[in-house]
């Protein structure tokens, strides 16, 4: 997928490494501009993983703070990037545990059932030129913010933050297959969820076009299986 | 060459859109969509929505929560 933003707005991580190198050198002023290009990834982690802006602004604080007191204990071979988002997450799972409404499981087994697509209309051409842009900057948060956080995690960690499956699974402390699987559900969700304000309102004409269309595939599909067995 | 229906494009759908899967199951699952509108459909609308959320940027760093943010690690980075 094409990134349209890059987690540390297109900055090349050496710059995150030589910032490193002068705060441990003694000059604590350069941790402030290693902060502003972290601090919206830190942000978004956080509120994966938390669900609200009150509890990732304050695990936010606490993950610079801790990155710049054990600043010394970043290995060099992995991305500062890397680094910092796993002390996020880190902190943030360990915030969330201490709450009392943990998830419950029945909500993780849901997974394991196959999300069905209920909305089957196609959407507008360019269905975010019908809304200013705070207005579709509030509709898209809200159906992330409305995911059960398993999937709302997964889909901010690898669809926002762009890490790789590998790196998302590790930082939730998942297996790969348990985080793809949550990905296609929270992706199904999202459109579902935002179908209802991008699609194409039917005429009645298209309804019973498509109607006919279902059914007739349908149909073709079953007299193909049959015919293959 | 296997033929999907319209589950199994259902659960092959974002390893489709991540570009994963093998030649045979992503000309599988083109073949599906090619001639089921409703797969046609869920296919097209996942990959706009996901163009869409990325395009938006979500969750910006509020003004406020950012000036407490710089306030405490002023006050950390002065420690001595």
């Amino acid at each position: 997928m094409q990134k349209n933003e890059p987690a540390n707005q297109g900055v090349p991580d050496e710059d995150d490494l030589l910032l490193v190198e002068r705060v441990l050198a003694g000059d604590r002023r350069a941790f402030e501009p290693l902060v502003r290009r972290h601090e919206r990834r830190v942000f978004r982690v956080t509120l994966a993983v938390l669900g609200n802006i009150e509890d990732a602004e304050e695990v936010m604080q606490d993950t610079f703070v801790k990155a710049f007191r054990h600043l010394d204990q970043f290995r060099r071979e992995a991305r500062f990037t890397t680094w910092l988002t796993r002390i996020a997450i880190n902190e943030a799972i360990q915030k969330r545990s201490t709450r009392k409404n943990l998830v419950p499981l029945a909500e993780a087994e849901t997974a394991k059932e196959q999300f069905t697509p209920k909305r089957h209309e196609s959407w507008k051409s360019n269905p975010e030129q019908f809304y200013a842009k705070q207005e579709i900057h509030r509709i898209i948060e809200d159906a992330i913010q409305s995911l059960p956080e398993i999937y709302r995690e997964a889909f901010i960690l690898r669809d926002i933050e762009e890490l790789n499956a590998e790196e998302a699974a590790q930082a939730l402390g998942i297996t790969v297959a348990a985080l793809k699987s949550r990905l296609l559900r929270a992706r199904l969700m999202m459109r579902e969820s935002l179908a209802e304000k991008f699609e194409e309102p039917p005429t009645l004409k298209t309804k019973i076009v498509h109607t006919a269309v279902d059914v007739g595939t349908t149909v073709a599909m079953r007299l193909m299986r049959a015919a293959g067995r | 060459m296997k033929t999907m229906d319209c589950k199994d494009v259902l659960a092959n759908l974002s390893c489709y859109i991540d570009g994963e899967g093998s030649a045979e199951l992503r000309t599988a699952l083109e073949e599906h969509i090619s001639r089921c509108r409703r797969c046609r459909v869920v296919f097209d609308t996942t990959s706009r929505m996901l163009k869409i959320v990325t395009g938006t940027a979500p969750f910006e760093v509020p003004l406020s929560v950012s000036a407490r943010l710089y306030a405490r690690l002023e006050k950390v980075l002065s420690e001595v």
